[in-house]
């Protein structure tokens, strides 16, 4: 850690920062409290937010997903937040830690500029129907527009949770049995310095037409409910467009920096980002993305992926619960 | 013409490769947006300072996050509040209080998506890649278009 903070000065000065700010708030607070939260309960709600977001960042990256699939299920199957300020506050959490590691990823030529650019046009214009879906459902729909939402949502988790389970069909280097035309005419191929070898991988992308198609559905999800996408960037790069696995983990967070940025606007002009709120999570995920990128090496992915799946799976069984609730006005006993 | 081999592999008859260089406009896009990220950040800290510091917020803090909390809907968060729901990029009206000044820095995060694809598309149009110089221009358009709709 000491080695990490010299060499990276950028994020020793937003760890003090941030500690110091913290402490200025506790020491020299002038709020006054509502009947529900006191000044004191206010102040440790943001620090526990940062806490909670940092951790969320680490273990996003380790586990090659956007932190908005961890964030945006537990806020809504677990708090009475609204909806539109949950996943407003999810997109936050699932585009910072991408875009703050687009510079390292870009730096050692593991996230492939072409290809991002590629993916990059399907992805933002699904997100940004996604997220004006989003809004206009909450305006006409309301209550069961919620309900809808919680309830869609977990079943788009399990099926998440399955997709976890099945990646360990994953290959380091998939090598495609065709390359389709349209690939083929774009050339898009490219090479990387695969450090753990110490040699160059190529790599020639397939199935580009299906790859669009897939990354606009994504797109659309990720901006509707709030959840990025990271979770189905890397098996669509990897799986369907045959590409090595460490370019598709680090293309995936540059990808969904760039789709979230053009789905989260719609809320930020309706007032659904609040400041305060969304502020802790953003630091969390600036200096967890950072620290996470390099403590990637050492950690087992597998342990957190793992973790990953219990806590989808749980968290969709009461996202289910409280949708079906709402919409039928029945009352089923869940913690 | 280049020979593709797929996976792994050592170049023929050099035992030590030379790593392969990376696209200028991928350095470019990444560094805009890493060091834009990082400057929108010490912004939000101040404005999260203000927030609980300065004696006349915008709007209270402990009102927004008990309105959260409580489950409020966004509109009426707003009109308790100020007694209107914004449209439009209302926080750059807002920027000498805690509250435009913390939405302000995540936007800027979030805005230098925009110079950091234009930067890579110009990039690449330098280095003759004329066909993906063009995606990163549209993808920068319709990010702009997100932006200001």
């Amino acid at each position: 850690m000491p080695e990490l903070l010299k060499r990276v000065p950028e994020l020793t000065v937003l760890i003090v920062l941030t500690i110091a700010a913290y402490a200025i708030m506790g020491l020299f607070s002038e709020v006054s409290g509502t009947e529900v939260i006191t000044p004191f309960a206010a102040w440790a709600i943001i620090v526990g937010s940062f806490v909670i977001s940092l951790l969320i960042a680490i273990i996003s990256v380790l586990g090659g997903v956007g932190g908005g699939v961890i964030f945006t299920p537990i806020m809504l199957g677990f708090t009475s937040a609204d909806t539109l300020i949950v996943r407003s506050t999810g997109l936050v959490v699932a585009m910072f830690s991408g875009l703050v590691s687009s510079g390292p990823f870009m730096r050692n030529g593991l996230a492939d500029i072409r290809l991002v650019f590629f993916c990059a046009i399907p992805i933002i214009v699904g997100a940004m129907a996604g997220s004006q879906f989003a809004i206009s459902m909450a305006e006409n729909m309301g209550e069961t527009g919620d309900a809808i939402v919680r309830l869609t949502l977990g079943i788009v988790l399990v099926f998440i949770a399955v997709m976890f389970i099945m990646g360990g069909s994953k290959t380091e280097y998939p090598t495609p049995k065709r390359i389709d035309i349209i690939s083929r005419k774009m050339n898009l191929k490219s090479r990387y310095w695969e450090e753990s070898l110490n040699k160059t991988v190529e790599y020639h992308t397939t199935r580009a037409l299906l790859g669009g198609a897939l990354f606009f559905v994504v797109g659309f999800t990720g901006g509707f409910f709030g959840l990025g996408g990271g979770w189905a960037v890397v098996p669509v790069l990897n799986l369907v467009m045959a590409v090595p696995l460490k370019v598709s983990a680090a293309s995936s967070g540059v990808l969904l920096a760039i789709g979230n940025a053009a789905a989260i606007w719609p809320y930020i002009v309706k007032g659904a980002l609040i400041g305060v709120f969304a502020a802790p999570w953003m630091i969390g995920q600036v200096i967890g993305g950072i620290l996470g990128a390099h403590i990637l090496a050492k950690i087992k992915a597998a342990f957190v992926r793992n973790i990953l799946i219990v806590l989808l799976f749980l968290t969709s069984i009461k996202l289910i619960a409280r949708g079906v609730e709402s919409l039928f006005g029945i009352d089923i006993p869940l913690v | 013409m280049t020979h593709m081999i797929h996976g792994p592999h050592e170049n023929q008859g050099e035992s030590f490769e030379d790593k392969p260089e990376v696209p200028l406009s991928g350095i470019i896009y990444g560094d805009i947006i890493y060091w834009g990220t990082i400057i929108a950040t010490l912004v939000v800290i101040a404005g999260s300072i203000m927030s609980f510091v300065s004696r006349r917020s915008y709007i209270d803090p402990v009102y927004l996050l008990t309105s959260v909390w409580q489950g409020k809907t966004v509109e009426d968060i707003w009109k308790d509040a100020v007694g209107d729901q914004p449209d439009g990029h209302w926080y750059l009206w807002q920027l000498s209080n805690d509250t435009g000044l913390t939405v302000a820095g995540i936007a800027l995060g979030i805005f230098s998506v925009i110079p950091g694809i234009i930067g890579a598309a110009v990039y690449m149009f330098k280095e003759k890649q004329i066909l993906f110089g063009g995606l990163a221009a549209i993808a920068a358009l319709i990010t702009i278009y997100a932006t200001i709709a």
